[in-house]
């Protein structure tokens, strides 16, 4: 059946509104005033396409305003919808769990929109260069033109990556999952190489690629021994076969291993991170957010749906519980202490994001130890949702600071970062609240979410402690391992407060290398004060209360299944 | 509202009024922008006033009728309806106040307006007194608040103005001494916090506990939980956590360093906050959690404190007597000074512990005064150096009576209010610990060394009011005399010290009621069960 009834409809507005926006870019920029001549008469019609274009249709902001609007009004049928349930077709279910990460998703790709206004600029009176014109102009007006071109493109591929992400959201089949995975990996892939002139950036997509792919072959062929299995790629169906299997099998165990691989790269977990700090250097900063909380937020839906939806036993160990809490732990502490070492802060942030991948690792392996109750599988399932709702706020927040300093050209080096506190003091304010949420520190989003996770950890194990002993070390041998996951996450927290501070340090110790204010980018400085702001709100009033109610009755959902 | 609750008024004014004169210049057009920044200094001083007033209003209204040995630990005046913040991890906002932290209330009230008088003409002061007022928010926010997320959030916040007031409006070296200022109490706190988790972690349910988690924050529930921490190893490990969080702010030997370069660096206003109140916080909390929660932990460890607060004690005097810059001798009398707090709560005497409260609020009066001078000789001499300038009881009569009122104060002149508490401790010292008593007396002489010896070689040492030696740095012009506005700050502090000196008791009575109260409720139990005759 390919037509959807009302109700489904009715279900996926936003996804519709999304598809109807990215026709729209494909369309409208064309309008012209071409007309046709009924035969044999002297009646023009016009029939729209082609000719000249309009002078509203062709400006080139227009991709950017479309794609915002579509965005918009998505994000916003999403929202005031987000308790709806119900299949579309065979493959998707829609339930507010999905309604959750498709709302993480378009809030990343409207901070996207936003900054790649400015980071890659449409300008509507821009003239082809003339004779007369020096050759810096020259270049200029051929790098804007070149600019203008490629609106259409970027947004186009920008919401088709969304498009992938939604629908990957509500999958309820892991071939419809791995498909729209791949729709929004390969548009990513073209994001992150999107500016091809520069070297670094043709490189950072090319690396991406390559490494993503072969992660994907892995993936695909992981799927392909389950099928085998089971021949039956619903996730009920895996999921009750699998309930059903003595043991594990050998075939469908290999077959997750195989498919985490994929999740994996895409999560950025060691030793799957390596291509993310090259492609986030190359790619700009609006891409590289996308890529930190969107697509991190895609791996982890997955990670979840698979391991938790299908392979988490009734009681007892997962099978994959020592594997991610190693995971977990080498890679918090490899993001850490990479990211202690980079200094260019695009770098950084993306080895920051591994470490964050390692802590909601963490708490996943926690899940897996077989010892967490349900009310404590809960509150560290909310903890991850939660955590990857906030990093939008404040991991974009801070690529949105660098997509700024991008605007004069910025933003590879330490350097870029120095006396921002003197040039721009609110833009500094902001990315110190982002720096400090990243770190952990109270009163702030990032705290709320990571002390969800430690909690959840604790309230998982510290039961196995022995009350009667007098020591701390007897209290410590007696207690589950899993308890250390969340003294891992403490000590890496510790660990990267330093490298966090340190980019505050050089905003406001250092003299700035020019003291001329940062480009007037009005809606990029209100996003960016919006998220700080949000930051602090989320993290410290009842605002953020009312997100954990929304993330929670998902994850209730979710869990209910 | 402000009467069912007053200390969520007196804490959220000066915070809301702060921010607001800081932000709203950065949103409206310039010219409105620059007519608000004119006004924001006299707005500044004005709520900081009107605050002191409520303050005191609400002081001597508790005064009066408040027997506070009924008042047992754990029950608190002022109080207002709890009120959820984050309801998913128990996050309330719970403020109430008892004898230990009304004279601190009352105290940040008075210094606030205070320091803003005696900086009236600090340098973009549209962004320097909404700053101190935004620390007075901070500050009264540790001292009310009675759960320990929001105690822990007001605690790091004051650390905010307070760097940017040493970073903006600091001496040469500020960047320095911020930045240590920063990271020693930062990472001191996050040693803390992780203590705070802990006891977090185990606490069960009620009323105020977290929707997800089950726990919650609130500090009198711990209190009133039969055991907070059941494995006794890690109860311990928790209170040294906490003591290293709360040592570091107060600061006591061996985490002190950062002080004087903080204190040297910093402008008067922040030196006299510094000192009279962000030094308090850290006896304040040690009183408030590490005490009252786990009073058997601080017993075991009371050999800890003494050698703690003795080192202090002795140090702080002994590097004071070397110091060349006013200052540094200062802020090192403060380390001493500190010293005899620790020692007032080792002796687990009613009146060792309510000394070490008045200690607290003595320094209080008094370091603000001999920092407050110390910056009018800076300001007015440009310089520091002890011993480069002679005399100045000629040049400036003023600044001179007020330094010497300050130092006699500091270094325990009977009839001053630093005296009361010295003895008080010193008393309890001897009862306590018998002859032990002979180091911290002796350091009191130590004290009168350098107190002395620094006020002949800088207000006396020359009869001759033209042949007085002047520091090189005025470059050869008449220094002057201190303005109208630091005389009137400076007079003020003054006369609070006299007062308390000879009036003790207005605050005294309340302290030591408190200390028998603790002692009774709290400590005399655990000392029991160590088998200390308490």
């Amino acid at each position: 059946m390919i037509f959807l009834t009302n109700e489904e409809m009715k279900l996926i507005i936003p996804e519709l509104i999304m598809l109807a926006g990215l026709l729209g870019i494909i369309l409208i920029p064309n309008f012209g005033d071409a007309k046709i001549r009924l035969p044999l008469t002297k009646i023009h019609l016009p029939i729209l396409i082609g000719g000249n274009r309009f002078k509203s249709t062709s400006d080139p902001k227009l991709p950017n305003r479309l794609t915002m609007i579509a965005l918009v009004l998505a994000f916003f049928f999403g929202f005031s919808n987000r308790v709806a349930t119900g299949d579309v077709g065979n493959a998707l279910t829609v339930d507010s769990f999905s309604r959750v990460f498709f709302l993480i998703f378009t809030a990343a790709l409207i901070l996207s929109t936003i900054s790649a206004a400015h980071r890659i600029p449409a300008r509507s009176n821009v003239k082809p260069p003339q004779e007369s014109d020096s050759e810096l102009l020259a270049s200029r007006k051929i790098d804007a033109l070149i600019d203008n071109r490629r609106q259409v493109d970027f947004h186009i591929i920008l919401l088709m990556v969304g498009l992938g992400m939604s629908l990957m959201a509500m999958a309820n089949h892991l071939f419809m999952l791995f498909v729209c995975i791949e729709l929004a990996s390969l548009s990513s892939y073209i994001l992150v190489a999107f500016h091809k002139e520069s070297a670094a950036g043709g490189e950072a997509g090319m690396k991406y690629f390559i490494v993503g792919s072969v992660a994907s072959a892995i993936g695909i062929y992981g799927m392909s021994l389950l099928y085998l299995w089971n021949g039956d790629l619903s996730f009920d169906g895996l999921a009750t076969a699998w309930a059903a299997t003595d043991g594990i099998d050998p075939l469908a165990g290999i077959g997750v291993g195989l498919m985490l691989v994929a999740f994996g790269f895409k999560v950025g977990a060691a030793p799957f991170h390596l291509a993310a700090p090259d492609a986030y250097s190359g790619a700009s900063s609006p891409v590289a957010g996308l890529l930190a909380t969107a697509s991190k937020a895609m791996g982890f839906v997955a990670i979840i749906r698979v391991l938790i939806g299908i392979t988490l036993p009734v009681e007892g160990e997962a099978f994959w519980f020592i594997i991610i809490a190693l995971i977990s732990v080498i890679t918090m502490t490899w993001g850490n202490l990479a990211a202690l070492t980079s200094d260019n802060p695009k770098r950084m942030l993306a080895y920051s994001s591994v470490a964050h991948a390692g802590y909601m690792l963490a708490g996943l392996a926690a899940i897996g130890s077989g010892i967490a109750s349900i009310a404590a599988t809960k509150l560290i399932l909310t903890a991850i949702v939660f955590h990857l709702a906030v990093l939008v706020l404040f991991k974009f927040g801070a690529f949105l600071v660098l997509s700024l300093l991008e605007t004069e050209g910025r933003s590879h080096r330490l350097e870029d970062l120095h006396g921002l506190g003197k040039r721009e003091p609110l833009i500094a304010g902001s990315m110190f609240v982002f720096m400090l949420s990243l770190a952990g520190v109270p009163p702030l989003a990032g705290f709320l979410s990571k002390f969800l996770m430690i909690n959840g950890i604790v309230n998982a194990s510290v039961a196995s402690g022995s009350t009667g002993s007098v020591s701390v070390i007897g209290w410590m041998e007696t207690v589950d391992p899993v308890f250390w996951l969340a003294i891992a996450i403490v000590l890496n927290s510790a660990l990267s407060v330093f490298y966090y501070l340190r980019i505050g340090l050089v905003m406001f110790f250092e003299a700035p290398e020019t003291n001329n204010p940062l480009k007037s980018a009005t809606s990029l400085r209100l996003a960016i004060t919006a998220c700080a702001l949000l930051t602090v709100i989320l993290g410290f009033t009842s605002l953020g209360d009312s997100v954990l109610d929304i993330v929670s009755n998902a994850v209730e959902t979710f869990i209910g299944n | 509202m402000i009467g069912t609750d007053p200390l969520t008024v007196l804490t959220l004014t000066p915070l809301f009024v702060g921010f607001g004169l800081l932000i709203l210049p950065q949103l409206l057009p310039s010219k409105n922008a620059e007519s608000i920044q004119k006004v924001s200094r006299n707005i500044s001083f004005g709520v900081a006033l009107g605050l002191f007033a409520f303050a005191t209003y609400l002081s001597c209204k508790n005064f009066s009728g408040i027997d506070w040995l009924d008042i047992s630990m754990g029950d608190y005046i002022l109080t207002n309806e709890p009120t959820t913040l984050i309801s998913s991890i128990g996050v309330s906002w719970i403020v109430g106040a008892d004898a230990l932290s009304l004279p601190m209330i009352w105290l940040t009230a008075l210094l606030i307006p205070l320091s803003m008088l005696v900086e009236w003409d600090a340098k973009k002061g549209h962004l320097f007194h909404p700053l101190i007022l935004i620390m007075e928010g901070a500050l009264l926010g540790v001292f009310v608040a009675l759960d320990l997320f929001v105690f822990y959030v007001f605690w790091e916040l004051t650390l905010i103005p307070m760097f940017f007031l040493i970073l903006v409006w600091g001496g040469d070296d500020r960047k320095y001494a911020s930045m240590k200022f920063f990271i020693y109490t930062f990472t001191a706190s996050v040693v803390m916090l992780i203590g705070i988790l802990v006891m977090y972690f185990s606490t069960d349910g009620g009323a105020s506990a977290g929707s997800l988690t089950g726990h919650h924050f609130d500090l009198i529930a711990m209190g009133a939980q039969e055991t907070l921490i059941e494995t006794e190893g890690l109860r311990h490990m928790v209170w040294l956590l906490l003591l290293i969080g709360f040592a570091t702010k107060m600061p006591s030997v061996p985490v002190h360093t950062w002080l004087p370069d903080a204190h040297v660096q910093a402008p008067t206003a922040g030196s006299m906050l510094l000192a009279g109140v962000m030094l308090k916080m850290g006896a304040y909390g040690f009183l408030r959690i590490a005490v009252s929660l786990f009073p058997e932990s601080t017993v075991i460890f009371i050999p800890l404190l003494v050698i703690l607060g003795m080192t202090s004690l002795v140090y702080g005097a002994w590097v004071c007597v070397g110091q060349t810059n006013l200052k540094r001798m200062v802020a090192y009398s403060s380390v001493s000074h500190m010293g005899l707090i620790f020692l007032g709560i080792a002796t687990m005497q009613p009146l060792g512990i309510a000394g070490a409260l008045f200690m607290m609020f003595a320094h209080g009066l008094i370091s603000p005064l001999l920092f407050a001078v110390a910056g009018a000789f800076k300001h007015h001499y440009h310089t520091l150096e002890i011993g480069s300038m002679r005399g100045i009881a000629h040049h400036s009569p003023y600044l001179a009576a007020h330094m010497m009122l300050g130092w006699m104060g500091s270094l325990g002149l009977p009839l001053l209010a630093g005296f009361v508490a010295e003895v008080a401790i010193l008393i309890a010292f001897w009862m306590t610990f018998g002859w032990l008593v002979v180091l911290p007396a002796l350091t009191l002489i130590i004290t009168a060394m350098y107190y002395l010896s620094s006020m002949q070689r800088t207000i006396f040492e020359s009869n001759d009011r033209h042949h007085g030696i002047l520091p090189e740095s005025l470059h050869g012009e008449d220094p002057t005399d201190v303005t109208w506005h630091e005389n009137t700050g400076m007079f003020i502090l003054g006369a609070l010290t006299i007062l308390f000196g000879i009036l003790p008791f207005i605050f005294f009575d309340m302290m030591s009621d408190w200390s028998t109260k603790l002692l009774e409720d709290i400590l005399v139990a655990a000392l029991e069960n160590q088998g200390v005759n308490p």
